[in-house]
């Protein structure tokens, strides 16, 4: 089943007096499938941040759709917004994004009591996923009390606890060391295995290499995908390197 | 570098921060324009010619040093606020090359232009003002002197304030400059940003706050005499001024983290962001929040209570006479009686005033202290309190019966009596030790008004005799509390100045005599407009000082936590709080922020008003509903204003806080 549809999108920022325009992104057009697991690459600048506002609804797009089981999400008025955000949609940031007024477990629960839910439903929501994501004993904790993988973890339970139908991620890894990075990529995987569909942004190789489908982007063009297969995450690495290889190689041609 | 650029630098970066330095600028121009005025005011030589200028001048010269120092404490405060802001950008400086030194000497042409700016405006606005305001004070007083022409320029009062602040803008360069010099680059860019921890509750320190605040209370509500009133009060006051610094810093504190444990309140909404927000708030600002009560509270009462008086001094005045002159003589011998009351009217035809409702009466008076229905004669000894003294007056019954036109009869061991403040409650009465039925009580008698606030109980008693009268009060053998004295009392019918006129000359030959005095409703009220018409300016002139540093005080603890704030409200619009809910959240805090503290005050305010009336009662205010009316007024129009700046200040805030998105 399809459950995004990305159709030409395109994004020109100018500057105030319409002066210099920067083309972000070019037609793009692609789709998710209903449990997959997307990276998106491509070099600074490339335009894959811009593409994950759009998807989530943080930024419009100059002209394209994009739809969410149909629903075009570009024309979703300003007053419907957050709520639609906050129901369909959970956003793990690369610097966490939590609140230090809040426990981790107030973090959590942010989206759902903007929802307007009552604390029992919130708390039996958060039961069966805190064993999962390893922060039992950290809920009462404060942002400012715990490493920067704790926090993550705490970040992608908000986004997941209101039974997003897509997370988006935007280099979640970026602010971690390699160890953490991974046990966080580890997670990843382990949600998506579960059904939940993620599409993240990255710069990481390694990240990329635990994608079901991998997209790279430059100057704001869909430049190639791999698709996973039957292939390891070794596999897959060395193929996003090589694909990577040929991305700056190519560039450089075109300079 | 050259100097241009410096200059260039200067002006951009006062630019730049308008929003927080446009209000201490304006701030230094209201603060020189009120210094100036008020000197300008005290400097004036037409001033000495009125009667009662030197108490006058006296509070003007305090109200001078008041302004004095608040300006000092006040423009330092905001100083510091404002350089704490701009740590980061000061870093930059730094860390982009320009050494300290440049940088000293950016701050110092930005303190000049400031300085200047601040100078010229406000001693312009001094010189307009001033004039405006030295004709309202004369209005209040109901001076009809022409010496305002003097006053519009005065060059000691320029030179005075341009001293005084420009030491003030030195002193606070100099602390800039200090600040510069002592911190790295490092921590100059990271200003202020660190993760701060929950604060903890100190159940104690809430414990007690609320204790001082229910003992100060206490005190304030259960206040009874006026002469009590002044050291009770003392104590009330402190009391409530460390209940409310407890209360706002754990109070408030423990409050909140009660909020916060009720799962069903707290997982709302509308309290959820707020009630979590409110406790860090509260750790960085309760004993500013603490501050601003208290300043609203004085400046409440400080404006209220004068308005009062000057707005009743006219009921006072009507209460405290009876009768428009009363002159009393002692130990006064009957022909002398005579030549007395022939002078009166010889006076009162020399001046043309006739006069009419004239009453004559012997007047023994005993300083007593009281014993359930018990007076005995105070001496010395066994005086302890000021606040126990019972005032008795003896009248006889010829005496009354002549001024009320009545033909009452008593035997010889009946009284009447009238009660100017608290009622009588017993059937008898026993002074110095003899005992009388109190045959009536007398609702109302010529000589005196009831006045529940009066300073001490007073009874006037009518006895058969004078010898009864005598027996009474020679009892116990005479000592310097008893005095013996004739009276005569009259009202004045004629215009104003032939009045005064007749005042003038017979208070001076009265004067003369021994052991007499005059008192006349005329000359009191002259003194009563000197004396409360510079209240009730120097009142609303320091009010609106402390108004405006309550206000600007607010505003920028506002604008500073929408800097910090903005980060989290960035954040839970990404996490999906849409622009309507931070708009209310927003409105939200700052209105708490704003009005917990008012309310505070007026709470503080509706406890003090027993106490507060009580001592007004010694500055000769008696009308209790002149002194609510007083009261509510100015809450009112304090809490316009202050709502005024509250719109402007969530506005502000928003506007930073969507900004910095």
């Amino acid at each position: 089943m399809v459950l995004v549809e990305v159709k030409n999108l395109k994004k020109i920022y100018s500057t105030r007096f319409g002066g210099n325009k920067v083309q972000a992104l070019d037609d793009v057009s692609f789709s998710v499938e209903a449990g997959e697991y997307i990276a998106i690459m491509g070099e600074s600048g490339s335009g894959k941040t811009t593409l994950l506002n759009i998807l989530a609804s943080l930024d419009k797009p100059t002209s394209g759709e994009v739809l969410l089981e149909g629903k075009n999400i570009v024309n979703i008025k300003e007053s419907e917004i957050s709520a639609f955000r906050r129901n369909h949609l959970g956003y793990v940031f690369q610097d966490f994004n939590l609140l230090d007024t809040f426990s981790l477990k107030d973090n959590i629960f942010l989206p759902l009591v903007l929802s307007g839910k009552d604390y029992k439903e919130m708390d039996s929501r958060l039961q069966p996923i805190v064993n999962k994501l390893g922060i039992k004993d950290i809920l009462e904790k404060y942002p400012y009390e715990v490493s920067g993988g704790e926090k993550q973890r705490a970040a992608i339970t908000r986004a997941i606890i209101t039974n997003p139908k897509l997370v988006l991620a935007d280099e979640p890894t970026g602010s971690l060391d390699s160890k953490s990075a991974g046990e966080i990529l580890k997670l990843f995987s382990a949600i998506n295995k579960s059904g939940q569909t993620i599409v993240m942004v990255t710069h990481s190789t390694i990240a990329a290499s635990h994608a079901s489908r991998v997209l790279f982007i430059k100057d704001g063009k869909l430049f190639n995908q791999i698709y996973r297969g039957a292939m390891s995450n070794d596999e897959m690495y060395q193929k996003i390197l090589s694909t990577l290889t040929l991305l700056t190689t190519r560039g450089g041609e075109n300079e | 570098m050259n100097n241009s650029l410096y200059f260039r630098i200067a002006k951009t970066n006062l630019k730049k921060n308008s929003k927080t330095y446009l209000p201490y600028i304006l701030a230094c121009i209201s603060a020189i324009i009120m210094f100036y005025t008020m000197d300008c005011i005290v400097l004036n030589e037409g001033l000495d010619k009125i009667r009662g200028a030197g108490s006058l001048k006296m509070i003007l010269k305090f109200a001078v040093k008041v302004i004095g120092l608040f300006s000092i404490v006040f423009l330092f405060y905001t100083n510091s606020f404002l350089i704490k802001r701009r740590k980061k950008e000061i870093g930059l400086y730094n860390v982009l090359g320009m050494e300290k030194k440049h940088i000293a000497k950016v701050l110092f042409i930005e303190t000049v232009i400031v300085a200047v700016t601040s100078l010229v405006l406000g001693i312009l606005g001094g010189i307009i003002v001033g004039k405006l305001m030295f004709l309202i004070l004369i209005n209040l007083m109901k001076l009809d002197i022409t010496i305002s022409s003097s006053f519009s320029l005065s060059l000691p009062a320029i030179i005075q304030t341009v001293e005084l602040f420009i030491v003030i803008f030195v002193a606070t360069l100099i602390v800039n400059l200090l600040q510069v010099k002592l911190i790295s680059p490092i921590e100059l860019l990271k200003g202020g940003q660190k993760g701060e921890k929950e604060p903890k509750t100190s159940w104690i320190l809430a414990i007690f706050g609320v204790i001082e605040l229910a003992v100060g209370y206490g005190l304030a509500i259960n206040i009874d005499s006026p002469l009590k009133a002044i050291t009770t009060f003392f104590i009330a006051v402190i009391l409530v001024i460390a209940g409310t610094y407890s209360t706002f810093t754990a109070g408030s504190i423990a409050f909140l983290k009660i909020l916060k444990k009720n799962k069903k309140f707290f997982y709302k909404t509308k309290n959820f962001v707020s009630v979590s927000g409110m406790i860090y708030r509260m750790k960085q600002n309760a004993i500013g929040l603490a501050n601003i009560c208290i300043l609203s509270t004085a400046v409440l009462l400080t404006i209220s209570t004068t308005v009062a008086l000057y707005a009743g001094q006219e009921s006072s005045l009507k209460i405290t006479y009876p009768l428009d002159v009363t002159i009393s003589i002692g130990n006064i011998a009957a022909k002398e009686k005579d030549r007395v009351a022939n002078m009166i009217k010889e006076e009162a035809t020399k001046s043309g005033v006739t006069l009419k409702s004239q009453v004559e009466f012997d007047d023994k008076q005993l300083i007593t202290l009281q014993n359930k229905n018990s007076f005995k004669i105070a001496n010395k000894e066994n005086i302890s309190v000021m606040s126990d003294i019972k005032s008795i007056h003896l009248y006889t019954l010829e005496a009354y019966n002549k001024m009320e036109g009545k033909v009452v009869t008593l035997k010889d061991n009946e009284v009447l009596i009238f009660s100017v403040g608290k009622e009588f409650n017993y059937d008898s009465i026993v002074i110095n030790d003899k005992k009388f039925k109190v045959k009536d009580k007398l609702n109302n008698i010529k000589i005196a008004n009831k006045n529940k606030n009066n300073l001490t109980d007073e009874y006037r008693i009518i006895v058969k005799d004078m010898s009864t009268l005598k027996n009474t009060y020679e009892g116990k053998n005479a000592n310097e509390l008893v005095n013996a004295t004739d009276s005569i009392a009259f009202d004045i019918d004629g215009n104003k100045e032939d009045t005064i006129q007749f005042c003038d000359s017979l208070k001076s030959h009265i004067n003369a005599m021994k052991n007499s005095s005059f008192q006349s409703i005329y000359t009191d009220r002259e003194d009563f407009y000197i004396f409360n018409g510079g209240f009730i300016f120097i009142g609303c002139f320091l009010g609106l000082l402390f108004t405006m540093g309550t206000v600007l005080i607010i505003y920028y603890k506002q604008i500073s936590e929408g800097y910090d704030d903005s980060e989290r409200f960035k954040i839970m619009q990404k996490v999906g709080m849409s622009k309507k809910e931070v708009k209310n959240t927003i409105n939200k805090q700052i209105l708490i922020v704003f009005f917990l503290p008012l309310a505070v005050a007026v709470i503080h305010i509706a406890v003090a008003f027993n106490v507060v009336s009580k001592l007004l009662s010694l500055f000769g205010l008696f009308s209790t509903s002149t002194l609510i009316l007083a009261i509510a007024g100015t809450v009112v129009i304090f809490a316009v204003l202050y709502a005024v700046v509250y719109r402007l200040t969530a506005k502000t805030y928003y506007k930073i806080v969507q900004k910095e998105n």
